[in-house]
């Protein structure tokens, strides 16, 4: 009984992390300008269990969209995920990468901003939608 | 001192590499272990060094238990472990869990087959990350499938012949690494990577000196890597990776040290001649020194 306990602390301590040159946490991602046109925004709704809170916003920088998320908070979740999504659910998306402490998100420049409605929060490896912001045009 | 001086020799000498890893099907000849009939027990320790691609080193230590049964049938568990160092950090975490059964048919004509069933089950769902950010196959302990191991075996005086098939049967892989976020461009994107299947042949030819202290074991592996290994892109479209398929072949140089009738060191050392195109598991390695320990009782 003993070892059958031993396995899981072993485990645990085992199990470690060190931050490389390519891991440092930024602490301020790269701001929208003030110059940055605000296209669209909606408000994170949350699914069954979860506390969301906070806006989406789409500002046209240049010629380059970015996904800005204001006053964002959310429960937290294993491998959280920003998707710019064509519904409601995530079923035709482009995954923007992993939600981390950044709260500005490049869009690819190949991407249609007009073809999206909605900007969601995904749990990809447990398959489970967090949130939605449904997108209105500004 | 002439074992201090031997294992000195052999740490210096490091002028080999491997093209694959512990990840599984590069090691499963020693699930055919056939040499010491004396002992029902074996117990192996082993710590595998290795450079991988880009500037990521690796140290992965295993322990395996094996129980022989009887002059046929034997049971081999083992649990890997692997720490990956690089420019994304260190990540460690164990890989994967080894169940694997041989059994040896009598000797006929000098000539001894063994057949070999097994499978690896991952700890992880190959998604570790450091502060948050996905980090490549490169830095995963295990590639997050649930594998077949079928082979077979051939002893014939001091040849031995392994063939076998490594198939993922179930795919339980969720990295989310995509190189669009990596900050790099040394690594292809294996978001929720699936991989296809391996085919090995060794060929192995067992020198012993003539106080049997040392036996050298130069072996060369060819691995086929049977199809395009692919990746859900941004757009959540799957794509293929081109040139991740096709060959691979090593040159491995085993030593063998028998300290006592019941415990030898062994070291092993390998270098690839051809490798894939691309190589998105993570699996490569343009060095490998391993050094294992093995107790009989």
């Amino acid at each position: 009984m003993k070892k059958l306990i031993l396995f899981p602390i072993l485990f645990l301590i085992l199990s470690c992390q060190v931050e490389g040159e390519l891991t440092h946490t930024l602490e301020n991602s790269v701001p929208i300008t003030p110059a940055a046109m605000l296209k669209y925004h909606g408000t994170f709704v949350p699914t069954n269990g979860i506390v969301v809170s906070g806006e989406a916003k789409i500002y046209l920088e240049g010629t380059e969209y970015k996904v800005q998320l204001e006053d964002f908070s959310i429960s937290s979740g294993p491998d959280l995920k920003v998707y710019l999504s064509k519904a409601a659910t995530p079923t035709d998306f482009v995954n923007l990468g992993n939600l981390t402490s950044q709260t500005v998100y490049p869009i690819p420049s190949s991407v249609n901003i007009d073809d999206y409605s909605h900007v969601l929060i995904h749990c990809q490896q447990y398959s489970h939608l967090y949130a939605v912001a449904e997108l209105i045009q500004n | 001192m002439k074992k201090l001086v031997l294992i000195v020799v052999l740490f210096v000498n490091n002028a080999f590499s491997q093209g694959c890893s512990d990840a599984g099907i590069c090691s499963i000849n020693h699930g055919f272990t056939t040499e010491e009939k004396s002992f029902k027990n074996h117990i192996e320790i082993a710590a595998i060094f290795g450079t991988g691609e880009s500037d990521v080193r690796y140290v992965s230590p295993y322990v395996s238990y094996t129980k022989r049964f009887n002059d046929s049938f034997s049971f081999t568990s083992k649990v890997t472990f692997s720490m990956a160092h690089g420019s994304f950090g260190t990540r460690s975490q164990f890989g994967d869990a080894f169940l694997i059964g041989n059994y040896t048919f009598k000797e006929k004509n000098k000539k001894q087959w063994g057949a070999l069933l097994g499978w690896k089950f991952p700890f992880t769902a190959s998604n570790l990350k450091i502060n948050g950010y996905s980090l490549p196959l490169d830095y995963q302990s295990s590639l997050g499938t649930v594998d077949l191991f079928l082979g077979t075996n051939l002893s014939y005086k001091k040849w031995d012949f392994n063939a076998a098939l490594q198939i993922p049967v179930f795919n339980l892989n969720k990295n989310s690494y995509f190189k669009e976020y990596g900050r790099t461009d040394d690594f292809p994107s294996t978001n929720l990577f699936e991989r296809k299947s391996d085919a090995l042949l060794r060929a192995t030819y067992s020198i012993k000196t003539t106080n049997k202290k040392f036996t050298f074991k130069p072996n060369v592996l060819f691995i086929y890597h049977l199809g395009e290994d692919s990746f859900e892109n941004i757009l959540g479209q799957r794509e293929s990776i081109k040139g991740s398929d096709g060959l691979t072949i090593n040159g491995n140089l085993i030593t063998s040290y028998n300290i006592s009738k019941q415990s030898s060191l062994e070291l092993s050392l390998a270098t690839p001649f051809v490798v894939r195109d691309v190589r998105p598991d993570g699996l490569t390695r343009s060095f490998v020194a391993g050094l294992q320990y093995r107790y009989s009782f």
